[in-house]
């Protein structure tokens, strides 16, 4: 219960309510994991929050939740007050690989998701534009994904996204696979289209100084079972140094309370 | 360039080789038994000039055409619903893995019960032999599009229907190609045995009627236009693919 989080402004309404979250899965051999149990988190309309954890700490399980890709075992999830069904196109999900149809031009990727909310191909096709415009793809409208770099690739995934003018972003370890060039150049570039879009953004990654580049706040999360240590208000100024001494501070102290994950980890398997 | 010549030329030397090996090993066998490709060649020449050659060409392929074209109307979208719907292939996979090792010819009787002589028989049995493939690498295909794609179709509130059409279709075609691809093959080979269950034409009917006649160096020629025309196909089967390939952005 020392989870429950509220935000930097919590006199914002919060868009994004979990309440007693619980997922369990069940072996094959009749065994039950828990992946994820007693989550409590209040996430504010437009805030950048960044869950982190080692892995198999049920960061991806917790995300999808959200996301209303998984049914919890027990506990809810609501979106502006509404209990989650199912995924949904207000609530985008961008995936570590991408998820993009290589049958599909770039173009032809982002105009999937607005054609898909019933838009006309002339509207679909001018909006995407516009979007790819906005993340710097125009001159690869007319690619494959195989033609393009990983970098590019997540940018198009986010333009499809961002496309649907969705409300929520979720993005499970999105840069994960990408060299450090790029990932802290989209880094920025998802913190420059946050700004723009004002869009709340759900983001799961293992790396620390990510996290603390991009969010607000950061849930720290640990495992056996699943559930949140703490949570961290990240109170530096946009854009932040990432070699400034107050990014370090936060740095350390994040090391500090994984330190501790290990030690308390430690103890618990003697 | 000599990688280039060596790319076409090797193959062309190799089938002239066979060809010289072929007329050798004639020349210690009466023509009547072992006709040689020179014998071969004037046979076709022959029926070429009488024009059976064309002829039963022609009902051939619209025979193969018939029953591949069949198989792909019915056992793509059966795949497509298979591939899907788990329930449903768990029902009715027993019954496919019980009627798929059966040899297209073992219905050979059946056929000509059921169709009577002609071209149904033949046309059946090549459906048969393309059905099953086709049918189990739709299958295969479809349970093998990657769940990320199915996710983001969900996300975007795109209904079952469309995303059958949109994604799975799509992202399953080179699997579905793969198994026309096969089909092809197997297909072909059984439009003889069809075509030898009592039709009046076709090239399966020029092999059976060039026996009854002892015409070994015909027998040789009908074998030898059904190999050409095999590897026809074949080639504009990769040639189609290639293209739709390159239109779809998946072939590399
Ligand atoms: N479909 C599943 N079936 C059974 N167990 C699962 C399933 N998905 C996840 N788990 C288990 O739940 C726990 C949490 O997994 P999850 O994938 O959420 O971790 P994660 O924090 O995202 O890890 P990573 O950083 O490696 O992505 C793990 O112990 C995992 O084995
Ligand atoms: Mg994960």
């Amino acid at each position: 219960m020392s989870a429950i989080a509220a935000g930097p402004g919590d006199q914002l309404k919060p868009k994004i309510v979990a309440t007693g979250l619980e997922k369990r899965y069940c072996s094959a051999r009749g065994g039950e994991t828990v992946a994820v149990m007693g989550v409590e988190l209040s996430i504010c309309a437009g805030e950048f929050v960044c869950l982190v954890g080692p892995s198999g700490c049920g960061k991806t399980t917790l995300i999808q939740m959200m996301c209303g890709f998984e049914p919890p075992s027990a506990g809810r999830v609501l979106i502006d007050g509404e209990p989650i069904q199912g995924p949904n196109p207000d609530h985008i999900m961008i995936f570590q690989d991408y998820g993009l149809f290589p049958w599909r031009t770039v173009l032809g990727n982002v105009v999937f998701g607005l054609e898909a909310l019933g838009m006309s191909t002339p509207e679909a096709k001018a909006r995407a534009h516009e979007t790819l415009q906005l993340v710097g793809l125009s001159a690869a409208a007319h690619q494959h994904p195989h033609q393009i770099s990983s970098g590019m690739k997540q940018r198009v995934a986010i333009a499809r996204a961002l496309a649907v003018e969705p409300s929520v972003l979720f993005m499970d370890e999105p840069f994960a696979a990408l060299d450090a060039f790029t990932r802290l150049r989209l880094q920025d570039e998802i913190l420059r289209l946050w700004e723009v879009k004002r869009t709340t953004v759900v983001f799961v990654t293992h790396d620390l100084d990510e996290a603390i580049a991009l969010a607000q706040r950061v849930v720290l999360m640990a495992s056996s079972p699943g559930r949140i240590q703490r949570v961290m208000t990240i109170g530096l100024p946009y854009p932040r140094e990432r070699t400034h001494t107050d990014f370090s501070e936060y740095r350390r102290e994040l090391f500090e309370a994984f330190h501790l994950l290990h030690a308390t980890a430690a103890n618990s398997a003697v | 360039m000599w990688h280039r010549l060596g790319h076409w030329l090797l193959p062309v030397l190799i089938l002239v080789a066979f060809g010289g090996v072929w007329q050798l090993i004639a020349l210690f066998y009466p023509p009547a038994l072992f006709p040689g490709p020179t014998a071969t060649i004037e046979a076709l020449i022959e029926v070429a000039i009488n024009g059976t050659l064309w002829s039963n060409t022609w009902i051939s392929l619209v025979r193969f055409f018939t029953g591949y074209g069949l198989a792909l109307l019915i056992a793509i979208p059966l795949g497509l619903l298979f591939g899907c719907v788990g329930f449903l292939r768990r029902l009715f996979d027993p019954l496919i893995q019980v009627l798929r090792p059966i040899s297209p010819i073992a219905w050979s009787p059946l056929a000509v019960l059921w169709f009577g002589i002609g071209s149904a028989p033949a046309i059946y049995i090549i459906f048969l032999a393309c059905f099953f493939p086709m049918l189990l690498t739709t299958i295969t295909a479809v349970k093998s599009v990657p769940a990320v794609y199915l996710k983001v179709a969900r996300n975007f509130g795109v209904g079952s229907g469309m995303t059958v059409l949109l994604v799975i279709l799509p992202a399953a075609f080179p699997g579905i190609m793969s198994g026309l691809h096969i089909a092809v093959g197997t297909g072909w080979i059984h439009l003889v045995a069809g075509e030898m269950l009592g039709a009046q034409s076709g090239l399966g009917y020029m092999i059976v009627d060039a026996r009854n006649f002892l015409r070994t160096d015909m027998i040789m020629a009908g074998m030898l236009v059904i190999g050409v025309l095999g590897l026809g196909i074949y080639r504009g089967m990769r040639a189609l693919e290639d293209l739709i390939g390159r239109q779809w952005g998946i072939g590399v």
